[in-house]
């Protein structure tokens, strides 16, 4: 078992050898932000023409900012993400503002899910997410490519039927 | 008990059941009292009582035609370690419910059900997000039967010797064998829910609405009868607690299972195997703490899917007692776990700027056996969660902690409530968080191969 030495300079989560999720899913994000901009802009512009006002245009200005505040946290908050596959359970953490770290033994694992969605797939990404018997349980990796995806999958399955007990 | 003849004989297969006959009756008594409800006095007045009569009399009796094609199509049976139930006219439907996934069966008698002897079996199995297969109804004889006869399946220690024979279990079951654990004196129980918020706010409220008539002349009845029912919604919670949990009874079974009884209109018998307990919750509410009074709650994975009102809170375990009979009980469910002896920690004194007052009364311990939470400046609470029964560990920073350098620690269950150790120093929430998962790991280990 790995198990590493608790220390308080470094913290165990720091020792542990951590995978990162693609960088592609920066763009996957950042395409999927855009088009929600487009959409609102396009919302307020048109009340613009309808009813002119300079309310519409601070309205857009300040989508416009926050996409970009938001655009340049997410690409931190992607190199934030990141998945261990220990002995016994899996790791995930992520969340730049929200730090989340979650521990999923394999033992407790009820189902797995593997979804892409069309953007997703587009760049040849797939999301993992572990289902434990608590609804509180989050351990979701996205950014996978298909590939490792499917391995995790299959790894993750293998290890929840070798020690399977769920509740 | 009819034994409908079994369209498939299968060899070895056990003939499928149909629920009692008198069950659609009872089923079309409950909606009758909807429809009363649904047509409201106003119709009466409008269409005078024979035909109020007459509508009513059509749709009971539509509803009783319904429940008796509904009774008809509907069958259960034992097969393997699965019970199946098969159900609808037009949209027939066949459910196999694993009974590895047993939490706790319920017996539950409504009182029209009491009145004639039957009651409806509900199973609670993980993963539903309601109660899966409410069997209503059935012969309390057959209920109890039934309902030994899934646990003994259900229990692998005990699976063999009983569920090969397929012959029903020995009907009268429980009272003889059973070790009484604990009853709480009703004259308790009334006295507790006196000390509600809501039963203390009570005369208050009947002072506002007699005032408000009193003084102002425009109040008619109607504002009054509308005051009055929005109160009582509220207000008569504590009514309904002392008649649901009337008679309040704890046992053991021979099985070491526990029994809980409980409830005066409507009586309800739940059985749940020691090792489904997810968490268990003490609580001391503010207005008992003169009298050291204490409630306990028991998470059991079925019931926390449930989003409904009342059922929600049927998972209790004593709905008030002494810290002596509690500590009993607590030692009872989670053998090892003394409730005077658990020990916490406090967060470190920084975390003052996230909780100026309750900083004293949040705490996390791990002993040997649970991981001891408590939190709650006027409602103290404390949970208790068996390493054993661990989902997975969660450590969420939000931006203030990370500023002081704190972190809260979850241990998920799958009763839905975590145990939730707040604004701990980062470290000792790594440190925590490993242990809970090591400690998990290894309760898990041994027990089961």
């Amino acid at each position: 078992m790995t198990q590493p030495p608790v220390d308080a300079l470094t913290p165990w989560p720091d020792t542990v050898v951590w995978r990162p999720v693609s960088p592609k899913l920066i763009t996957v994000e950042l395409i999927a932000r855009v088009v929600w901009v487009v959409v609102f802009l396009a919302g307020l512009g048109i009340g613009w023409y309808f009813a002119p006002h300079w309310a519409w245009g601070a309205g857009m200005a300040a989508v416009v900012v926050y996409a970009i505040w938001r655009s340049v946290v997410t690409v931190r908050a992607v190199h934030a993400w990141g998945y261990a596959e220990r002995d016994q359970d899996l790791l995930v953490k992520h969340g730049l503002l929200v730090r989340r770290l979650s521990i999923v033994p394999y033992a407790r694992m009820q189902f797995v899910d593997v979804t892409a969605g069309p953007l997703e797939r587009a760049f040849g990404l797939a999301t993992v997410q572990l289902h434990t018997a608590s609804a509180a349980s989050d351990a979701k990796v996205p950014g996978l490519p298909p590939a490792e995806a499917s391995r995790l999958r299959d790894r993750l399955t293998a290890l929840g039927e070798d020690r399977a007990e769920g509740l | 008990m009819t034994t409908s003849p079994p369209p498939q004989q299968v060899t070895g297969e056990e003939p499928r059941k149909r629920l009692h006959p008198l069950s659609p009756i009872l089923h079309g008594a409950k909606s009758i009292a909807v429809v009363v409800a649904a047509l409201s006095w106003q119709t009466l007045s409008q269409v005078g009582l024979e035909r109020f009569a007459i509508v009513v009399l059509v749709l009971a009796l539509g509803v009783v035609i319904f429940s008796l094609v509904g009774w008809l199509t509907t069958g259960y049976h034992v097969v393997g370690r699965e019970l199946r139930i098969s159900d609808g006219l037009i949209w027939r439907r066949n459910r196999a419910i694993p009974l590895e996934r047993l939490q706790a069966v319920e017996l539950r008698r409504p009182l029209l059900a009491q009145l004639t002897g039957l009651a409806e079996l509900r199973l609670e199995v993980v993963g539903g997000g309601k109660t899966e297969a409410p069997l209503a109804y059935l012969t309390v004889r057959d209920a109890a039967g039934l309902r030994e006869r899934l646990l003994a399946l259900a229990g692998r220690s005990q699976a063999p010797e009983r569920a090969d024979g397929g012959a029903p279990a020995a009907a009268p079951v429980a009272p003889t064998l059973e070790r009484p654990l604990l009853r709480v004196p009703n004259r308790q129980l009334v006295i507790s829910q006196l000390l509600t918020p809501q039963a203390i706010f009570l005369p208050l409220g009947i002072a506002f609405v007699v005032t408000q008539t009193l003084l102002e002349a425009q109040w008619t009845f109607i504002g009054i009868a509308s005051t009055m029912t929005a109160m009582a919604g509220v207000l008569l919670q504590p009514v309904r607690r002392v008649l649901q949990d009337w008679d309040f009874r704890l046992a053991r079974d021979p099985g070491g299972r526990l029994v809980v009884r409980y409830g005066l209109l409507e009586t309800r018998s739940q059985v749940v195997p020691l090792n489904r307990v997810q968490s268990v919750g003490v609580t001391w509410p503010l207005l008992w703490r003169a009298r050291k009074w204490l409630h306990l709650r028991l998470d059991i994975a079925g019931y926390a899917g449930e989003p409904g009102r009342d059922s929600k809170r049927s998972d209790r375990l004593l709905p008030v007692g002494e810290f002596a009979t509690a500590r009993g009980l607590v030692w009872d469910v989670l053998p090892g776990v003394d409730l005077a002896t658990l020990a916490t920690t406090p967060p470190p004194a920084r975390a003052r700027w996230v909780h100026p007052f309750a900083l004293r009364y949040l705490g996390a311990g791990l002993t040997p056996e649970v991981f001891v939470t408590r939190w709650g400046l006027f409602t103290r609470e404390m949970s208790l969660v068996p390493y054993a029964r661990l989902q997975s560990v969660r450590v969420v920073q939000g931006p203030v902690q990370r500023w002081l350098g704190l972190a809260t620690v979850y241990a998920d269950t799958a009763g839905g409530r975590s145990g939730e150790a707040r604004d701990r120093d980062l470290a000792e929430a790594w440190a925590l968080a490993e242990q809970l998962a090591l400690r998990a790991r290894l309760a898990r280990g041994p027990a089961r191969s």
